[in-house]
């Protein structure tokens, strides 16, 4: 599955016969559809706040309830949710929330097989690009209704979140929390090299210049020992689709599904990333590092351009850590931001638990909680602007992008889409550069485009 | 059942009358559990696959028939197609090298010395290792950073190779990992078969004045055929179903053209694509397969096993 690539090496091996997962669903029970909508206004907490911001203990008054709460993520996050799901039962005393945790690959393959046969959790975590593809086959809940009933304001949360998980007709979901890419930097190289940190007037040219005299061969064997740049190709959401952004491209033309990437903006953004590992070479071939992992977490790169996802690994890695704002390129600066979400699944038994958890997950309070892991940025503008801008060195950094970050496309299909087009670019334009950008993309866009049925 | 007797032998003791003896009562009893796994856990999934396999399925919103359109769209598929090419290569190259080297390991394995028992043991190792870890030790062996493999070839002047994400090395560099990792199985078979050639067929043919190579074609490389077989048909379904090496080592991040095999080709239409349709008519197309080849290879049988 073409995933975040803050997740791409976390799988564990999931090796069901396929045949054997197909049945399993098959045969799972279809439990019979209880009622969704929400509970009557008079047992709506009638202490919600005006303004629309209500407190997270305003209350679920509904009988006692247990829901299930689905997540992936790695021992720091499950560690994380976990105490955020405990905050919320001493505050809900009447629910009881389980959290069940698995890798990427398998929560996506337990949630299928769940939700086809009756039994899926109650709220489940939600990836923005893949939600389309769940929203679309009529197994979320909306949560408009709900929103109403609380007056619950959608414009505490940041907006490029929010709208995400809107579709026409309603809101299947609430953004939990986002992930934003930067312009990393180890301090302790640029100061050995006497170069400036980087800043906010960094764009295309001046990103390959310091690379240049960053990217070392101390023993001089002919190889880099140490690179001026590291960044992921795998996928979008690392840096190539800011690229296209920043030269003036877009992903979708104006109609929504035929690619815009075969447009000389679109493709010279990609062009960039190519010409910065075979042109430039202060970026590493794709293959170097791919068994060895993150170059600049492992002290071999002066500068990473990456998701927010990085801060805790890095800092665990003892690097000492800068974090610029993204580059510019000709068009400007734009980098990408993908939200996750927290959804319900539209066969719940308790809509209304389920509802005022998720209504938790944004609370300020449970907002300040998440942001301690560093490791994404929080929805809440409160807590954006507050607490979380001064959390941390180059938290201001990630909370001030927001007003220049795109969502990373979100549609039906998408895994299918992406896997064509990255793995056409990955093959002949990344890894081995047997193409250019727009030679890749123009041998795949009727195929992409037949996809979307335009 | 037949329940005739051989003439000339006597009943050992008298059966009881009815449609269903005591004894056979109680063959039916023991056999129930494996009889009831089979029809729920294999038959059941089997049909119900087929009838997945003629639908337009999601998994979320309830099945179209399409009747056998999604086989059609799958012999124009190209990504299908390249993963059949795949798994036909996997194939054709993993099942006669791991014999091969197998049946030559089992031959030196076949020996009477000391701390044999631990040789042994050691090529089994990689057979109770879990393909994760088995493959990041291989990942870590063909890395271009620092990889061992590259380090070695680098002593004979050969230049460093990216390995698993190059895609003309790719996969081979798959598939040698695959028979290092199921080695060990072929060679205790290997070895079982060899020590029960008895030993009077050696000494007769070296009475004859057979040599080393000679005894070895005309009475080990004869009589080791029915293992040899046993061994083959093994392989080639287990090498047929690949998954774990290619789920676990493709890079970057899943399987590319170059990587991608049939298994991993229904994984991904069923549980990234939502083509669970797909996906069983993928499973089934891989069930004929592997059906036809099996029959064509005990049909063969007759002509190259021998028995004792």
């Amino acid at each position: 599955m073409a995933n975040t690539s803050s997740l791409k090496w976390r799988r564990s091996l999931a090796a069901l016969a396929a045949a054997l997962s197909i049945v399993v669903a098959a045969c799972g029970t279809s439990t019979t559809s209880p009622s969704t909508a929400p509970a009557p206004a008079s047992d709506a907490p009638a202490s919600v706040a005006p303004g629309g911001s209500p407190a997270a203990s305003a209350g679920y008054t509904g009988p006692p309830a247990s829901i299930e709460y689905a997540i992936w993520g790695d021992p720091a996050e499950i560690d994380s949710q976990t105490k955020l799901v405990n905050s919320f039962m001493a505050l809900n005393p009447t629910i009881t929330v389980k959290v069940s945790v698995a890798d990427w690959d398998s929560y996506w393959e337990k949630l299928l097989t769940g939700l086809s046969g009756g039994a899926a959790p109650d709220v489940f975590a939600m990836d923005g690009p893949l939600y389309p593809d769940y929203q679309a086959r009529d197994v979320l809940l909306d949560l408009q209704p709900f929103i109403e009933r609380d007056g619950y304001d959608l414009g505490q949360l940041a907006d490029q979140g929010v709208g995400v998980f809107k579709t026409e007709g309603g809101q299947f979901g609430l953004p939990r929390d986002l992930n934003v890419v930067a312009l990393y930097y180890n301090k302790k190289m640029f100061d050995a090299a006497g170069v400036p940190y980087p800043d906010d007037t960094w764009d295309w040219a001046k990103l390959i210049e310091v690379g240049k005299k960053l990217t070392l061969d101390t023993d001089s064997d002919g190889k880099p020992d140490q690179w001026g740049l590291y960044t992921e190709t795998s996928d979008m959401e690392n840096y190539w689709l800011s690229l296209v952004w920043q030269n003036g491209g877009d992903f979708f033309a104006a109609d929504g599904k035929t690619t815009a990437l075969t447009t000389d903006q679109a493709a010279g953004g990609i062009q960039f990333l190519q010409d910065l590992i075979y042109k430039h070479k202060i970026l590493a071939e794709p293959s170097v590092f791919v068994e060895t992992g993150d170059a600049f977490e492992q002290g071999l790169a002066a500068m990473e351009i990456n998701g927010s996802w990085l801060v805790p690994t890095d800092l665990a890695a003892g690097i000492d850590l800068g974090i610029a704002p993204i580059p510019s390129g000709p068009a400007g600066r734009f980098t990408t931001v993908n939200p996750t979400g927290a959804v319900v699944y539209k066969g719940t038994k308790s809509p209304d638990a389920a509802w005022e958890f998720v209504k938790y997950l944004t609370s300020p309070a449970a907002q300040e909680q998440l942001m301690q892991l560093k490791a994404s940025l929080p929805v809440s503008k409160e807590v954006l602007a507050g607490p979380y801008a001064a959390a941390f060195d180059g938290a201001k950094v990630f909370a001030d992008s927001l007003a220049y970050a795109k969502p990373k496309p979100s549609f039906k299909g998408y895994d299918e889409y992406t896997g064509i087009l990255q793995g056409e670019l990955d093959e002949n334009v990344f890894v081995t550069p047997n193409k250019t950008a727009k030679e890749a993309i123009e041998s795949v866009a009727a195929q992409l485009n037949t996809l979307m049925g335009s | 059942m037949s329940r005739s007797v051989a003439p000339g032998r006597p009943l050992l003791r008298p059966r009881p009358s009815g449609r269903l003896g005591r004894d056979s009562w109680w063959a039916w009893v023991f056999l129930a559990p494996t009889l009831l796994g089979l029809a729920v856990l294999s038959a059941g999934p089997i049909l119900a696959s087929f009838a997945i396999s003629l639908t337009d399925w999601d998994l979320l919103s309830p099945p179209e028939f399409v009747g056998l359109g999604n086989f059609g769209s799958l012999l124009s598929d190209p990504r299908f197609l390249v993963a059949l090419r795949n798994t036909a290569f996997y194939t054709v190259t993993s099942v006669p090298l791991g014999l091969i080297l197998g049946l030559g390991l089992a031959l030196a394995l076949d020996q009477r010395i000391r701390g044999i028992a631990i040789i042994r043991t050691a090529y089994f190792l990689p057979v109770v290792t879990s393909t994760t870890a088995i493959a990041l030790v291989w990942l870590w062996i063909y890395s271009p950073q620092g990889g061992v493999l590259n380090n070695a070839l680098g002593v004979f002047g050969i230049s460093p190779q990216k390995w698993v994400s190059d895609p003309v090395f790719a996969m081979p560099a798959i598939v040698l990992m695959s028979v290092w990792q199921g080695l060990g199985t072929t060679v205790i078979i290997f070895l079982a078969g060899l020590q029960g050639i008895p030993q009077e067929f050696y000494d007769a043919a070296s009475v004859d004045g057979a040599g080393r190579w000679a005894r070895f074609r005309s009475v080990t490389l004869p009589l080791l055929t029915p293992t040899i077989f046993f061994t083959g048909i093994l392989a080639f379904i287990d090498a047929f179903q690949v998954f774990d090496q290619v789920y676990v080592m493709a890079r970057p991040g899943e399987p590319t053209k170059s990587t991608i095999t049939l298994v991993y080709f229904i994984y991904e239409a069923g549980f990234d694509h939502f083509k669970m349709g797909l996906a069983a008519a993928a499973s089934w197309i891989l069930f004929l397969i592997v059906a036809v080849m099996t029959i064509l290879y005990f049909r063969s049988q007759r002509r190259w096993v021998h028995y004792q």
